[in-house]
């Protein structure tokens, strides 16, 4: 039966072409150009150079076609995210979870980001990265920290994941590919 | 139906060619731009409505800031598309829209993906745009990337970082400059685009140091440049090379004519072309240099290509004005291109015609001309016009026939630009030309009769006011001028009673008859008509009023010497607040506010990379006219005769840069000192110059005009005027001295301090010479000017110039101790002979014509001897002139 199943699967993609739209926020140097990397070939490498405006990537997983804006983080690009993070599928918001410090900040452009009338009703998965780093937060310190809890508009999910060691991306991925929309 | 609308699209039938584009509403394709925005692209869509946008850009229409940010967003959302004809649309949407700094920086993360990617046309455009929106601190980032695609292989990727460079080089010059290796590099590229792109950037990076240029110049003439756009560049190079550069005074040859020369026989008529051209703009270019570039152009005379035809004959045409006899070769090709379908050929053609023609072609040329004048627009026939103009001035004694031609174009139909032309032509040849006046005059008589322009008619009337009265039967034309107080306007009503005013103060004999004409005129129904007609019947009629006869003419014949701007503010203060006291037309300054002079710019600084050559300067003696009799303190010092050009006090780079323009009147000489303040921290403030007049002892000082105060890096003038004997060409040395009161200023807030500090600067030496009071003014035949002086005035005396090291050096020497116009071409002296005549012209101080024929000989121990012949219209003139050279 499995081989009929996989046959079913591979004509089903055939005609159900799946179809996605993500954008990728958070401070500068919370590794979402890393993400991407991590994404579409699973590989890391230290030294990327800061995105300066954006990125965009096409990566196809199964049968769905993930299209990713991968955007700048500094401060000079905040103001522009909302204009990329209109009509997607999901708001991706990656955390440098080692880097407490900036805690606060990026709980704040996360909250001023969701307020955007715009952006209403649009599903929010919070990425906690760097765990690999001995002092990167515990998910409920990072949920709390962040005020997930009093946003109530909309779906929103917490994953803890490394890109420097391949932890947790492939339920990220499954996350995403349960929210992609189907296209004819 | 009959809408003006329809109607002109029938004018327009047979154009057919719509733009498909004709009609689009900006609001239409902004709705149109959602299509950005839609998660399915559809390539071809978005390229058609980007396609729009340009189109509507292109036609002026303009984007509000919200418009254009949103446009902007929506484009950049193109990126995710791979469709290689929409991204190049993007590119140039983001280059066209240009939105603010702190938006475009979005896009660039995915232009310098692109740079590197490995689509070339991605790679070229990327460059392109990313170097458009980049600053400082971003362009160190990618530098190496610039770097590596200035040599890289493809040329269309090399090319656009180097126009880029170009580009860069207006804001970021530094980082530009270290990308001198890589651009050498590409002016060996065998992409001739590479090449010419490469070049232009090489010489722009480098224009700044003349050996660098010349070394560029140097290496590059001997052979490798293929491309003939870059080869064209290189002329123009070389050309600014020569110019600096100058002619070899030991053997007369000029560097880099050989390789100009050789350009003509390239198989690139651009490149051809671009070389004649190049040889016919040589300052003081010999004929014989010039023969080879004169044939080229008459075989391109007769060239298929309107455009080469053009070319060639814009060229000649220009060397026609100072080298007639060179161009007389091509008469006959020219002649064939008065009926060139090209209307543009064909006036450039006739009036070279009119300028290389003798005396007894100008009836052939004015019938030939007189056909095609019917076919030309209006602005050709202004060239024409203005062509004969001069032509009539060169060849006096046919004034018939071109005065004949000017009155029957002036009859036929014609815009003002063009019936103004002629009749400015009509009236300097009056004025030029004594014989032409009572027909010159008849002719404007005639044609006021039937102008429909208002300007001209008065102005007619007022030159027939002036010059009426002074011919023979200044009776005929007051009917023609009583006819306008009848037919015209108001305007021209109230000149035409002064003109007639005019005939009543100087022609006793018409007095009576003019009161009568005056008198109907106090019934006219205009203000100033009527005004006027009182006031001149009051002036004239002898019996009522006490001024005298003096009072009346300089009133009537006088011009209002103040600047109608001062009037101007002055009433309006006036009128302000009103006081008892009547206005005082005395109390308006007569200073001209504006500075009027222009500065000549430091040559070498304007970039003439891909642009044409520097023009020439311009006169500028009307400009010092104007200043001159503006001052107060040298207003009656009668007519300027002549001023010379700016002699530099300073080195060049001190503190207060400052140089002398020597004015001479007739019995005064006033030095005008123009000084430039270039220390951003200092006011200057009255500022003079104390000249010591020891060595000169024939000049006394009688005024001087401090300047109040000389701000940072504003030119502004100070003179010291002195007195001389009349007539007499005085020489003597000056010494100067700049005394002024400094003022700290600062910077930030551009405010001066209070207390200044005296301070004196010592300025360089400078004398007035025999050539000071000698004006050049060229004669267009010599030999015919020479015979036309009386021959008793002549003076001929010998000398030995001693030991020179050329013949050329002693004809220079000799022209600039006279300080008069070579004519003919006959500065120039050919290389190794061994004997020379040079012929000068010139007026000397007291309006005097001077001819001077110079002929030097030089023997095998290099001493030169000079025959020095010199006729004018004053013996004592030509006397003067040999003491200038005996002393000299």
């Amino acid at each position: 039966m499995g081989l009929w199943d996989s046959l079913l699967n591979w004509l089903r993609s055939l005609f159900y072409k799946q179809e996605m739209e993500l954008s990728l926020v958070g401070l500068q140097n919370a590794g979402k150009t890393s993400l991407v990397n991590a994404i579409a070939t699973g590989g890391y490498s230290e030294d990327l150079i800061p995105t300066v405006g954006f990125n965009m990537r096409k990566v196809t997983k199964g049968n769905v076609t993930i299209k990713l804006w991968d955007l700048g983080g500094q401060r000079r690009f905040r103001s522009m995210w909302e204009r990329y993070c209109r009509g997607v599928s999901a708001i991706v918001y990656v955390i440098d979870a080692a880097d407490r410090d900036s805690i606060p900040i990026t709980r704040s452009e996360l909250h001023d980001l969701l307020k955007k009338p715009t952006l209403a009703g649009i599903p929010l998965l919070v990425l906690g990265n760097k765990i690999d780093k001995s002092e990167a937060l515990a998910e409920q310190a990072l949920i709390d920290q962040l005020g997930l809890n009093s946003i109530t508009d909309r779906e929103v999910c917490c994953y803890m994941i490394s890109c420097k060691e391949t932890v947790n991306i492939d339920i990220v991925i499954e996350w995403l590919i349960k929210h992609s929309k189907t296209v004819k | 139906m009959a809408q003006p609308l329809v109607k002109k699209d029938d004018d327009r039938d047979e154009e057919a060619d719509y733009s498909p584009f004709l009609g689009i509403e900006k609001g239409a394709v902004l709705q149109e731009a959602r299509v950005f925005n839609d998660p399915q692209l559809d390539a071809r869509r978005c390229s058609q409505v980007i396609t729009k946008l340009l189109y509507l850009l292109n036609q002026g229409e303009t984007f509000t800031k919200v418009e254009a940010t949103e446009v902007f967003f929506a484009v950049t959302k193109l990126f995710q598309s791979r469709d290689i004809g929409l991204r190049r649309m993007v590119y140039l949407m983001i280059k066209e829209l240009s939105p603010s700094a702190d938006e475009v920086i979005i896009v660039t993360s995915s232009l310098m993906k692109d740079m590197n990617s490995r689509t070339d046309m991605y790679r070229a455009n990327a460059i392109r745009v990313l170097c458009r929106i980049t600053d400082g601190t971003l362009l160190t980032q990618i530098e190496r990337y610039l770097k590596q695609a200035i040599v890289d292989k493809n040329p269309v990727v090399a090319s656009a970082a180097l126009v880029s460079g170009i580009h860069l080089l207006q804001t970021t010059p530094e980082i530009v400059k270290r990308w001198s290796n890589e651009v050498q590099e590409a002016v060996q590229s065998r992409a001739a685009l590479v090449q010419f792109h490469a070049l232009a950037l090489l010489h722009q990076i480098r224009q700044n140091d003349r050996l660098a240029v010349s070394k560029l110049v140097t290496s590059l003439t001997k052979g490798t440049v293929r491309s003939p756009l870059a080869q064209c560049l290189l002329i123009r190079y070389t050309s600014q090379v020569i110019r600096e550069t100058g002619v070899n005074s030991q053997t007369g040859d000029r560097p880099f004519y050989d390789y100009l020369e050789s350009c003509l026989r390239h198989k690139a008529e651009m490149v051809i072309f671009e070389a004649a051209k190049a040889i016919t703009e040589l300052s003081n270019v010999t004929t014989r240099e010039l023969t080879p570039a004169i044939t080229v152009l008459q075989l391109f005379l007769s060239s298929s290509k309107p455009v080469l035809r053009f070319a060639a004959v814009r060229t000649l045409n220009k060397v026609a004005m100072t080298h007639p006899m060179a161009v007389t070769n091509c008469n006959i090709d020219m002649e064939s291109l008065i009926s060139d379908q090209n209307r543009s050929i064909a006036t450039l053609a006739i009036t070279t015609l009119l300028k290389t023609g003798n005396e007894s072609s100008v009836d052939r040329l004015m019938k030939q001309i007189t056909n095609f004048m019917s076919d030309i627009a209006d602005e050709f026939k202004i060239v024409v016009v203005e062509a004969i103009r001069s032509l009539c001035l060169k060849f006096p004694l046919k004034y018939r026939s071109l005065m004949n031609f000017l009155s029957n174009i002036l009859r036929e139909e014609g815009g003002f630009e063009y019936k103004k032309a002629i009749v400015d032509s009509i009236v300097i040849l009056i004025r030029d030309i004594p014989d032409a006046k009572e027909s010159g005059l008849l002719h404007l008589c005639e044609f006021i009769e039937d102008c429909e322009f208002t300007y001209l008619s008065t102005q007619i009337l007022h030159f027939l006011g002036n010059e009426g009265p002074k011919t023979s039967d200044p009776s005929k034309y007051i009917r023609y001028i009583y006819n306008r107080v009848i037919l015209e306007n108001a305007t021209v009503r109230a000149s035409a009673v002064s003109t007639l005013a005019k005939f009543g103060a100087l022609v006793d004999s018409l007095k009576p008859r003019i009161f009568i004409l005056l008198r109907r005129c106090l019934f006219d129904n205009d203000d100033e008509v009527r005004d006027r007609a009182t006031l001149y019947l009051n002036c004239l009629d002898d019996g009522s009023v006490t001024e005298t006869d003096k009072d009346v003419k300089e009133f009537l014949f006088g011009s209002l010497d103040i600047p109608l701007t001062n009037i101007e503010t002055s009433l309006k203060n006036y009128a302000q607040d009103p006081t008892e006291e009547p206005f005082d037309i005395n109390s308006v300054t007569k200073e001209v506010k504006s500075q009027p002079l222009v500065e000549k710019k430091a040559p070498g600084k304007k970039p003439t990379g891909l642009g044409a050559p520097p023009p020439a300067p311009t006169s500028a003696s009307d400009a010092y006219e104007r200043l001159l009799s503006s001052i107060p303190e040298f207003a009656n010092f009668g007519k300027l005769f002549k001023s010379s050009a700016p002699v530099e006090l300073t080195e060049a780079e001190t503190e207060y840069a400052v140089n002398v323009v020597k004015h001479i009147f007739d019995r005064h000489v006033v030095f005008q000192y123009n000084c430039t303040n270039t220390i951003p921290e200092q006011l200057l403030e009255n500022v003079t110059v104390i000249v010591d007049a020891s060595e000169a002892e024939e000049f006394s000082e009688v005024g001087v005009k401090p300047l109040k105060s000389l701000p940072y890096d504003t030119p502004a003038q100070t003179f010291v005027a002195f007195e001389k004997p009349e007539g007499v060409p005085a020489a003597g040395k000056f010494s100067n001295t700049l005394r002024f009161s400094v003022k700290e200023v600062d910077t930030s807030t551009g405010e001066a301090e209070d207390d200044g500090v005296e301070d004196e600067y010592q300025l360089e030496d400078f004398e007035v010479v025999a050539a000071d009071y000698i004006l050049k003014v060229g004669v267009s035949n010599f030999r015919n000017a020479w015979e036309s002086m009386d021959p008793d005035t002549e003076r001929i005396d010998e000398y030995g110039l001693g030991p020179r090291e050329s013949l050329v050096e002693a004809v220079n020497a000799v022209i600039s101790l006279l300080g008069m116009q070579p004519c003919e071409g006959t500065e120039a002296v050919p290389t190794n002979s061994r004997s020379h005549t040079c012929l000068l012209s010139g007026v000397y101080i007291g309006n005097v014509k001077v001819l001077v024929r110079l002929s030097f000989g030089i023997d095998g121990s290099k001493e030169v001897a000079m025959k020095l012949a010199v006729r004018s219209d004053d013996v004592n003139v030509s006397e003067a002139v040999h003491e200038i050279v005996a002393s000299g």
